[in-house]
């Protein structure tokens, strides 16, 4: 766990492209070059309406490249919703990046990453960034049906290597994305995101093989920065003994997902 | 401060702010959360969250669910407890450009005495907000405002070890708001925070299980104005201390019923979290709107929505 110095701004973008790679699933693309510059892969934006009507969503950061950036989401409720009925021409305000991102080292050589449903939002940044590194990177990505598989042919191209798991075998073998993973010649580093489960499934095969991994998060966030600690996970270790973390009675120690993390390591995890 | 010709600066009890705008206490961290974004030197003064006397670990998750036009919270008062607050938290507070303001948690009248005496001895420390309505922990958190009798003990208790300006933060959920009011003025509270959330509870419809970790929660946002603005309303026609309105402010528009309802400030809390910029805009919004008027200062609409009745025999405070 590492808390960066928040390096956050509102950023007032637009949107310059928009597709859907599948149904219900959109990815658009702003300019917004200072948020480019500034983000680092495994950070996020909340997505401030214009109206005010809504809260701020939170969403991963997909690509930040020279003047844009892109965000990938799924259609899951009135927010998504809104953002989805954006146009090229409108604007949109972000506040971020936000959280601390993942921790990558030029050392790390054979990294698997693990990706569930809209997780894939938060993976694309950290594997180009391994490959940029020289690094094998297998992607071990599961979603419901084959059509849901957003994106894969965009790691293929980079050089990924992609493990596909589907619920209902329509592509890739049949199953979670953690079996995929537990059958496989096991990498020196696991990043993953997606749903809870997943990540616990991932935590546990981490630990079992002593291989290290870093886990992104995914919570309902309120503030999105550390002001209201909606959003927390019990962790412990080194982690949870230093500021902002007194000693509790318990030994309990809640760490903010939007402020601490979304990045933990499996090891500081207490669930 | 002046801004077109208009003074936005208030005072709440003794607390001099430069604009009328509280960020609510549990919604903007210690500032520092906000600062790297949201101008703090465009609002008036930051409630810090709750500090009790133990550290407390909170309530399990789920802590936040989305509801339409609000959110429920039951976050439990997380916090370091007061010996770790002072020792680590309350010097970055010197930083601020704005004023900050203590909020004491407790659970016995003791605890309240004790973390606000230690709490205002803090020269970072401005104001204290007593939070005697907290609806989120398991035990007698909400208690305190519930009751007439308990909340003059605990404001007198706090009184009692503090000459700084004390605001207390009363509850929506009890019968009579004006009569808890009134017993907190009379115990020698300088001002009122006029609302905490309504408690209120969520249920998971696939997994028939509560949605908060904690079952009950604190409902806020544009959900709860309209409650929060009849409470102001109320509780201004009984008291003559200062009113810190809150509850679901969003807009300009929002924060002008509080005032005409009879708030001398308003509080911005569940807003923060759709959009940082909304007290800015809200005190750029009243220097406008007051100018066009030409009226000069807050306090020449404060409390003017009660002009609709002659006497306050006109009004008996019952919708029915």
């Amino acid at each position: 766990m590492q808390v960066a110095q928040s390096r956050a701004r509102v950023h007032a973008t637009e949107v310059i492209d928009r597709r859907e790679p599948a149904g219900g699933v959109v990815v658009i693309g702003l300019r917004a070059s200072a948020l480019a510059a500034a983000t680092r892969p495994g950070q996020y934006v909340m997505a401030v309406p214009a109206a005010g009507e809504t809260p701020a969503v939170a969403l991963g950061i997909y690509e930040a490249e020279e003047e844009r950036v892109s965000l990938l989401f799924f259609i899951a409720g009135k927010r998504t919703r809104e953002l989805a009925m954006l146009r090229p021409g409108d604007a949109l305000s972000l506040l971020g990046p936000l959280g601390n991102g993942f921790d990558l080292r030029a050392s790390d050589r054979d990294v698997g990453i693990v990706a569930g449903g809209v997780g894939i939002a938060s993976v694309l940044l950290p594997a180009l960034e391994l490959l940029r590194q020289g690094a094998r990177v297998r992607l071990f990505y599961g979603a419901r049906t084959a059509a849901l598989l957003v994106e894969r042919e965009r790691f293929e191209r980079a050089g990924c290597e992609t493990i596909l798991t589907t619920d209902d075998g329509t592509a890739g073998s049949r199953g979670f994305v953690t079996e995929a993973l537990a059958n496989a010649q096991m990498p020196k580093l696991l990043l993953a995101c997606g749903p809870t489960p997943m990540l616990r499934s991932t935590a546990e095969i981490a630990l079992r093989h002593d291989v290290r991994a870093q886990l992104a998060l995914e919570e309902n966030f309120a503030c999105g920065v550390g002001g209201c600690w909606g959003c927390v996970v019990p962790i412990t270790g080194a982690s949870a003994q230093a500021p902002p973390f007194p000693p509790t009675p318990n030994g309990v120690v809640y760490a903010r997902i939007c402020r601490e993390g979304p990045v933990f390591r499996a090891d500081e995890l207490r669930w | 401060m002046v801004e077109r010709g208009v003074d936005l600066g208030v005072d709440i009890g003794g607390l001099r702010l430069r604009y009328p705008t509280l960020m609510g206490s549990g919604c903007y961290g210690s500032g520092e959360e906000f600062a790297a974004f949201a101008d703090l030197s465009k609002v008036g003064g930051i409630v810090l969250k709750s500090v009790t006397r133990l550290p407390r670990s909170g309530n399990p998750m789920p802590r936040l669910v989305n509801t339409s036009a609000g959110l429920l919270n039951a976050i439990g008062l997380q916090n370091p407890g007061i010996d770790w607050y002072l020792e680590h938290e309350v010097e970055k507070f010197a930083q601020r450009p704005c004023k900050i303001v203590g909020s004491v948690a407790g659970f016995s009248v003791a605890d309240y005495a004790y973390v606000c005496e230690r709490l205002a001895a803090r020269l970072e420390i401005a104001a204290i907000e007593l939070n005697i309505s907290c609806p989120n922990v398991a035990s007698e958190g909400e208690t305190f405002a519930c009751d007439p009798r308990l909340t003059a003990e605990v404001v007198r208790a706090a009184r009692g070890v503090t000459k700084k300006t004390l605001i207390v933060k009363l509850s929506p959920n009890v019968t009579d708001i004006a009569a808890v009011a009134r017993e907190a003025e009379a115990a020698g509270a300088d001002a009122l925070a006029v609302i905490n959330t309504v408690r209120g509870m969520g249920i998971d419809v696939e997994r028939w299980r509560p949605r908060l970790g904690n079952v009950a929660g604190g409902l806020s946002g544009p959900a709860i104005r309209p409650i929060a603005v009849l409470a102001v309303y109320e509780v201004a026609r009984a008291v003559a201390i200062p009113i810190v309105g809150q509850g679901g402010i969003e807009t300009l528009s929002d924060a002008l019923e509080f005032f005409l309802a009879g708030a001398s400030a308003v509080g911005i809390g569940t807003a923060n979290f759709t959009d940082p910029r909304i007290p800015e805009r809200i005190a750029d919004g009243l220097a406008e709107y007051l100018a066009k008027r030409g009226l000069r200062s807050i306090s020449e609409i404060v409390g003017k929505a009660n002009l609709g009745f002659a006497s306050a025999h006109e009004y008996e405070g019952d919708a029915g």
